[in-house]
């Protein structure tokens, strides 16, 4: 809401700063988000009248004038507008006056005013000063004619005054629940209660001139739906004449942030800037016979409105009709068909209350918001709609010369109940944690036009004023209480039971943080992306086991169109990103949520992703760099496991053909953790590689996390002394199939020892001669160790042989010599 | 016979002497000493040798292989010294040159400030629960006092998703999520990411992270004085012990009395700036006691129960502690970006 000053003090005297101002509303609620400062574009301009219009005796287009200026005098002027005849009220610029608008010997200056305007002789005749356009005052591109002031303007007034062309407007924020601060009277009355003065109300006796000349036509008004329009009040004026409105009239629109249209229209939405209350104003002409009809839309489909858009309707939509038809889409947009236009002669003004929340469906259903809609959205007063009435009829009475056709109608079909609030004062203390003495709390309530009464106990009767319907309740008044004062009078202090609260666990949290710590000192760094993503990667990553993706009914674009199923859409839009701006390596990681849906039911996982591509251990001078692949990323993985205490449980198991699309089918696996699948890891797919103009091998792996914080209970392992026996090692090289992966082997081995065979380690992998082809040996060490004694070389070696013996039978391999 | 000895004795020692090469020892070593050396073939001749001089030439033969071999001790000692002092001259190294390294990982600057968020909140009895991203109507809207059509919702423009779900707005749905369940006294703090329908700019993201923090309790045990102690205990051990922190009555539809929370600009110090819109202050969380409808919605009876909660945006916390204002920093994820913080989360931020 745009608030310009001048207005305000109608309503108000107050001598607080725009700052001041500005302040007060800002910490009781009304944000001000900026302060303005107009000013005219001009000084020394005053309005005049033209007394006398002569032909220039030296040139046919100019002519030569004589003005009153009232009290400051009377002048000749040369004039070259068209438009300039005697009787006419205008512009006048005296010598000395100055221009910043480039015009008539005035020359621009940068940033400041033109130098002062001297007397001139023009063809021979001296001119005292000149006659201005709206372009020479800087007021609009107009440069057809002069100004026209003859709208009830005194000459020898101030220009710069007459049209309040200099005028400090703020620009309001009104939070949702404040419709009664969307006009300037509201800002006036809640001014006035923060700063304790009282505020002008518009004086009946003004209003009241309205009524000279009252007809007999008397408008039927039908409210059929009250549910949606309690009250409907109507008003119909005739000999109205269409044209422009004064000038300062159209200013006040202007800072306001509307648009100028007609005296008619402009009188409406003058009216609902001030008084808050958005009216409408119908050709009575155009109307089926002087009646209204307020109803849901049911069956009609469409209606076309006065921009001229054919708009769907629903059953539910609120329509206003004349006898016949449509005629308004209530509270949103009026009709074409009975729109005010340059022909209109007779009007018939609607001032209502609609329901907030049917006004709200239908305009943001149809995209419509208008000035309107957003105060009926918000809840207008419920109690000001014949005072608006009488207050356009009289503006249109002076500005557009309108008589009254009869008296107003005002159907209150579902009579607003006054609304009491029982306040406990003691509860109230007990929700602000500050006392605030009786009196004052009276006080404060009275100031936002509240009733107040005493009521039994340590408690008030409070009814609440018909433009509050946000009140409803204690908290309620307690934000009132709290609000005017400004929140600083309640103290700061600790809760009394800080601590009290036992604080669990955070295992997630502290999973979360390990996993964070176990990525970086393997060198990845942490990225974060947008959970959004394209229904294409989607389908390129998979997701979770049978859950669909989750869409967006209203993306902001396709490539933002679905919940991400997995993370590794992100890392490598980010490894992209950051290839395209300088960099040749990238090793990251994410941890984050994954989406799906299984019916109705949204899925979410967490899980970790990391990627590694380009160089990963930089050597010494000289040495090659080692560069990311499978292996490095397995190294990665495998540390991150062992790194939480669970290097015994995983596995990597090789994938079924095409199990992964994504994934290089050779060089990928399946992480299992104790038997269960816990994430893929391997190298990209060579052509989603080329798809990406990747260089190199990039290797990816994405983690189930919330497989891995199911071990949160499961118990530690148990802690041992170092052992006090030394172990014996031996070695040996098993010529296998190609195709056994080295793990089976390894654990061949394992299972094949005795319980004191304590670790085999596998330290070389060899194919070619002197081994057949199709053949592979396996290098393995043994490390053989009792608990409780040394062992002897000769239990070492049977136990050895043994082992041999069931390893190659089990595996059909041979001992390699 | 002793004159022989005498003879190699004599010309062993005078072979040794201290510039002796390391190939001269050997030699000496081995034509003395050895197996087939000088003092073994005497040894071996003893028979030649009268039985009454054995002993002498005995003890002389000792006495001579003691004295050459401490002699060869000796020079093979300095001998070694010297190789190596010769070896450690050429074995010098550039210690200017790079080492042998990886890459070094860091945190996302919104993990950074989030973690100290929660430590701090954590160290005041706050506990964290986890809540849903994709919502239903109820948990993000209904149960929080934006009844249908309520113009308050389109101070936030929801992504809706099929099944009637939608994308929370805002981590309140944690309030709902948690009071629905247990019972008070509750003090939580429900991290995660919200969506709006913005686009990503300097300003806006579609999706972004929030904390939602709550205290409910009896009546009169969590006040909107210990609403505000908290607030400006938490503020001053985020952005610093001298921080100015103001609350301004505003609008939420899930508290009442609702209060937005201002902390003196950072930039400069409350004289007024560019960035503060010349006003001294930076608008930095919204807050409020706990609605009552709120606590109606999930079973709580408001004259039993009351509390307070706020919600702050991370990005907007971190940026403003580190003087970032680029909001499209955090999700680009650029290596020049990220590489700028530690690989430490202690004292960054």
């Amino acid at each position: 809401m745009r608030l310009p000053l001048r207005w305000l003090r109608e309503f108000l005297e107050i001598a607080a700063s725009p700052t001041e101002i500005a302040d007060r509303l800002t910490m009781a609620g009304l944000e001000v988000e900026a302060i303005e400062n107009h000013a005219p574009a001009f000084a020394g301009v005053v309005v005049a009248r033209v007394l006398t219009v002569e032909r220039h005796p030296n040139a046919d287009r100019l002519s030569l004038c004589e003005v009153d200026a009232g009290p400051i005098g009377r002048f000749r002027v040369v004039c070259g507008a068209p438009n300039v005849r005697a009787g006419m009220v205008s512009a006048y610029a005296q010598v000395g006056a100055r221009l910043k608008a480039a015009g008539h010997g005035a020359v621009e200056q940068a940033g400041g005013f033109a130098p002062q305007l001297e007397a001139a002789v023009i063809r021979g005749v001296r001119s005292e000063g000149m006659l201005c356009s709206e372009r020479e005052l800087g007021l609009s591109a107009e440069h057809a004619g002069i100004l026209d002031l003859s709208n009830g303007s005194e000459p020898g007034t101030d220009l710069a005054e007459y049209l309040q062309l200099a005028d400090t407007v703020l620009d309001v924020t009104v939070m949702p629940n404040r419709g009664d601060c969307m006009s300037i009277f509201g800002l006036a009355r809640e001014l006035a209660a923060l700063f304790g003065v009282r505020v002008r109300t518009l004086s009946r006796r003004r209003a009241a001139k309205a009524r000279d000349g009252v007809g007999h036509l008397s408008i039927a008004v039908d409210i059929r739906d009250p549910d949606l329009c309690p009250r409907y009040a109507a008003l119909a004026m005739e000999r109205v004449r269409i044209g422009p409105s004064p000038l300062w009239l159209q200013r006040r629109l202007e800072l306001c942030g509307m648009r100028a249209v007609n005296n008619v229209v402009d009188a409406t939405n003058y009216v609902m800037l001030e008084l808050g209350q958005p009216l409408h104003a119908f050709d009575l002409r155009r109307l089926a016979g002087p009646k209204i009809v307020v109803r849901r839309a049911g069956n009609d489909r469409e209606m076309v409105t006065l921009d001229g858009i054919a708009r769907t309707l629903v059953a539910d939509d609120l329509l206003i009709c004349d006898a016949e038809r449509p005629v308004a889409l209530a509270g949103v947009m009026g009709g074409q068909n009975s729109e005010v236009g340059e022909t209109t002669d007779a009007v018939l003004l609607e001032s209502a209350y609609f329901d907030p929340v049917a006004i709200a469906r239908t305009s943001r259903r149809l995209g419509l918001r208008s000035e309107a809609s957003a105060r009926f959205e918000r809840g207008i007063d419920r109690a000001v709609q014949v005072t608006a009435l009488w207050r356009v009829a009289e503006l249109i009475r002076k500005y557009a010369g309108g008589r009254l056709c009869g008296q107003v109608t005002d159907v209150d079909a579902k009579p607003a109940e006054p609304r009491t609030i029982t306040l406990d004062v003691g509860r109230m203390e007990g929700l602000l944690g500050v006392r605030v003495p009786l009196p004052e709390v009276r006080r404060r309530l009275r100031a936002i036009g509240a009733q107040v009464a005493s009521a039994p106990g340590n408690r008030l009767y409070v009814t609440v004023p018909s433009f509050r319907g946000d009140l409803s309740e204690m908290a309620d008044l307690a934000e009132e209480v709290a609000r005017l004062k400004g929140l600083a009078e309640v103290p700061a202090t600790l809760p009394p039971g800080a601590g009290r609260v036992a604080v669990e666990r955070e295992w997630q949290r502290s999973f979360r943080c390990a996993s964070r710590d176990l990525m970086l000192g393997c060198g990845l760094t942490e990225v974060r992306t947008i959970s959004l993503t394209a229904a294409a990667e989607n389908e390129r990553f998979g997701g979770l086991d049978r859950a669909a993706p989750v869409r967006l009914q209203n993306p902001l674009s396709a490539e933002l169109g679905e919940m991400r199923r997995s993370l590794l859409g992100g890392l490598l839009q980010a490894l992209r990103f950051n290839l395209n701006r300088e960099a040749s390596a990238f090793h990251a990681f994410e941890i984050g949520r994954v989406y799906g849906l299984v019916g109705d039911a949204a899925l979410e996982a967490e899980r970790l992703a990391a990627l590694t591509y380009g160089d990963y251990v930089l050597g010494r001078i000289g040495a090659p760099p080692v560069r990311a692949d499978f292996f490095t990323l397995k190294g990665i993985v495998e540390r991150y496991f062992e790194g939480l205490g669970l290097d015994a449980a995983v596995r990597f198991e090789p994938l079924t053909a095409n199990e992964v699309p994504y994934l290089h089918p050779g060089k990928a696996a399946r992480i299992v953790l104790d038997g269960r699948s816990a994430g893929v890891i391997g190298e990209l797919h060579p052509a989603e590689a080329r798809r990406l103009e990747l260089a190199y091998a990039c290797a990816l792996c994405e983690v189930d996390l919330s497989v891995l914080m199911t071990y949160e209970s499961s118990p530690r392992r148990a802690i041992e002394p170092p052992p006090r026996f030394p172990s014996v090692g031996r070695d040996l090289a098993l010529v296998v199939d190609r195709g056994l992966p080295a793990d089976q082997v390894v654990r061949a081995v394992v299972e094949a020892g005795p319980a004191w065979l304590e670790r085999v380690e596998l330290f070389d992998v060899y194919e070619g001669e002197p081994m057949a082809v199709g053949k592979k040996s396996v290098g393995l060490a043994c490390r053989y160790r009792a608990r409780d004694r040394t062992l002897t070389d000769a239990e070492v070696n049977r136990a050895h042989e043994e082992l041999i013996a069931r390893v190659t039978t089990r595996l059909g391999a041979e001992l390699r010599a | 016979m002793r004159e022989k000895l005498e003879e190699i004795r004599r010309r062993a020692l005078a072979e040794l002497a201290d510039y002796a090469s390391t190939d001269r020892i050997e030699e000496v070593r081995v034509r003395v000493l050895g197996r087939q050396g000088e003092l073994t073939a005497v040894m071996r001749g003893m028979r030649e040798v009268p039985p009454e001089q054995r002993p002498e030439i005995g003890r002389l033969v000792n006495e001579i292989k003691v004295q050459v071999e401490a002699r060869i001790e000796v020079l093979a000692a300095a001998a070694a010294r010297a190789a190596l002092e010769h070896a450690l001259t050429q074995e010098r190294v550039d210690v200017t040159l790079p080492g042998v390294r990886s890459s070094c990982g860091r945190f996302h600057p919104l993990t950074l400030a989030g973690e100290r968020i929660l430590d701090i909140l954590v160290a005041m009895g706050f506990e964290i629960v986890d809540t849903p991203d994709i919502e239903d109507d109820f948990h993000n809207f209904a149960a929080l006092n934006f009844p249908p059509g309520h113009p308050a919702r389109d101070m936030q423009d929801t992504f809706f998703v099929d099944a009637g779900l939608l994308l929370r707005t805002h981590t309140s749905n944690g309030q709902i999520r948690v009071l629905e369940r247990r019972r008070p006294p509750l003090a939580v703090v429900c991290p995660g990411n919200c969506f709006r329908r913005d686009e990503l700019t300097v300003r806006s993201s579609p999706m972004f992270s929030q904390m939602d923090v709550f205290m409910v309790d009896e009546i009169g045990r969590v006040t909107m004085a210990h609403l505000k102690g908290v607030l400006i205990e938490f503020l001053r051990a985020f952005f610093g012990p001298d921080t100015r922190v103001r609350f301004r009555a505003s609008f939420f539809p899930f508290t009442e009395p609702s209060a937005e929370v201002d902390i003196g600009c950072l930039l400069c110090g409350g004289a007024g700036c560019r960035v503060c819109k010349q006003t001294g202050w930076t608008e930095i969380l919204g807050s409020g006691m706990i609605h009552p409808n709120v606590l109606r919605a999930v079973g709580h009876d408001p004259e039993s129960y009351q509390g307070f909660a706020f919600g702050l945006g991370v990005e907007r916390m971190a940026m403003l502690k580190l003087g970032v204002d680029d909001l499209r920093l955090f999700f680009e994820n650029d290596h020049r970006f990220l590489n700028q913080f530690p690989a430490t989360d202690e004292g960054v931020l």
